[in-house]
């Protein structure tokens, strides 16, 4: 691996226009399989983005599980000597869920009910898999330049503040361990 | 690995909390989502055994709140500590953006974090990670039982990179909230440098971007036990100034057989002898014709 694509792997960048476009995709995937909610999420479980469904469940949880799930069944599928099960699916009584691999970087999850069928979902969700590989792939390979604008200067400074509002100002205990070392303190 | 969505407005990270088994991970982030506030915690999920020993992870999401008009959110995981369960531990660490090492601090656990830093480090360098390049916290754990090793002993046997460091009892909820301010604060330390410096970041580690020139160039091999005075003086989290020398990254793996150091002046001596040998027998054979 080179330097710029190690650099290139440290993080991914989503604009507007990206999210704008893999909307526009699971819109008309629902729109097309009737199914219920449509879901990306990078193969390390961050939500890229969700279009339909109800705010009843945690989507970092759900996609943090998706996420787990998918790469569990990968290892599975290399011990079976295949490289991966490209397409997962979970039945359940009143909702399933259907799993894809989109790419090599994002999975694309779409739930849906009795008002489809799993057929219907696996056609549409493999049209629309194609496409958003095309998105996935240009934001994986975009160079860096533009974003460096977007993000705060000291990111790690700013954050200080609201990481000691938040973890700082909590009673943790009664009392610190008696040893610990001087780094804790600074 | 971090994932900046503009269109969202939000920035996820994922920090995993690695260790030995029964070092108390589990305990961390059940302590972190007892403590916080109920609108800064998602879900406590624990994929676990009827022993409650972690099977796959346990995951606790946590919403940060607004940093620099991002919505941060956290990814808290842990994996699963004994041996046998490599393959999940390694699939939880892909795209980890940074990690709490959770040592046991008991006497008789030290070899046991010694193998789980040192698969930790195998682990990552299949995902083509070197360690060097990842923001660390290490936690000693357990401070409260009675026989437990000074901080200076453990900090000289596993922090040899000289990541902040801090004991704790997680069982109690002492330390844990200041090792995670500490974990996230490097990570997302290093998402702004690695934006803003990317010539630079894509050379040097995380750590020496994060002021920790002189520990990367250590080397971290445990040949024989160092003194405690290193080990005491080098702890200090914040960024170095400006003014400290820029020492090459290390890139060495931690190695923890001892004796490989020593092997090269014996085969010098060999080889002087064997050379030597081949002298005398030479000038023997000439003088007797």
């Amino acid at each position: 691996m080179n330097e710029s694509e190690k650099l290139r792997r440290s993080r991914v960048l989503f604009y507007e226009q990206d999210i704008g476009h893999i909307g526009e995709i699971l819109e008309e995937l629902l729109r097309l399989s009737k199914a219920k909610c449509a879901m990306l999420v990078d193969l390390d479980g961050h939500l890229i983005t969700k279009v339909g469904g109800t705010t009843t469940f945690d989507d970092q949880t759900v996609s943090a599980l998706v996420a787990g799930s998918f790469e569990a069944t990968r290892e599975m599928a290399k011990l079976l000597g295949e490289d991966e099960f490209s397409v997962l699916f979970h039945q359940g009584k009143r909702d399933s869920i259907q799993l894809a691999i989109v790419g090599d970087r994002a999975i694309l999850a779409v739930t849906f009910d009795d008002q489809t069928t799993a057929g219907m979902v696996r056609l549409y969700a493999g049209e629309a898999t194609a496409q958003l590989a095309d998105i996935m792939k240009g934001v994986t390979e975009r160079k860096g330049g533009s974003d460096t604008d977007r993000i705060p200067d000291s990111l790690g400074e700013s954050a200080r503040g609201r990481l000691d509002e938040l973890f700082g100002g909590k009673k943790e205990g009664k009392q610190k361990p008696e040893d610990t070392s001087s780094s804790a303190k600074a | 690995m971090v994932q900046i969505n503009f269109a969202r407005r939000e920035l996820s990270c994922k920090i995993v909390y690695y260790g030995p088994g029964m070092s108390g991970k589990t305990s961390n982030l059940e302590k972190v989502h007892e403590i916080l506030p109920d609108e800064a915690k998602g879900r406590f999920t624990s994929i676990a055994t009827d022993g409650d020993r972690t099977l796959f992870f346990d995951l606790l999401p946590l919403d940060v709140g607004k940093i620099g008009g991002l919505d941060v959110k956290l990814q808290l995981y842990t994996v699963p500590g004994q041996v046998y369960y490599n393959a999940t531990r390694k699939l939880v660490l892909r795209g980890a953006d940074g990690v709490v090492f959770v040592a046991d601090s008991q006497p008789d656990k030290m070899d046991e974090n010694l193998e789980s830093l040192k698969n930790l480090e195998e682990n990552l360098a299949e995902y083509g990670v070197d360690l060097v390049d990842v923001p660390v916290v290490m936690q000693y754990n357990k401070r409260d039982l009675p026989d437990i090793l000074p901080i200076s002993d453990m900090e000289a046997k596993l922090n040899r990179l000289k990541w902040p460091s801090m004991g704790s009892s997680a069982v109690r909820g002492e330390g844990v909230l200041d090792t995670l301010k500490k974990c996230s604060e490097l990570v997302l330390q290093a998402v702004s440098v690695r934006a803003k410096a990317p010539a630079e970041a894509a050379t040097t580690t995380v750590h020496e971007r994060l002021g920790k020139l002189e520990a990367a160039a250590r080397p971290l091999r445990v040949d024989k036990p160092p003194s405690a005075e290193p080990a005491r003086a080098a702890p200090s989290p914040g960024p170095t100034p400006a003014a400290e020398p820029a020492l090459p990254p290390s890139r060495e793996r931690i190695q923890l057989d001892s004796s490989s150091g020593r092997r090269s002046p014996i085969i010098a001596v060999i080889i002087a002898a064997v050379v030597a040998l081949i002298g005398i027998v030479i000038a023997v054979v000439l003088l007797t014709k």
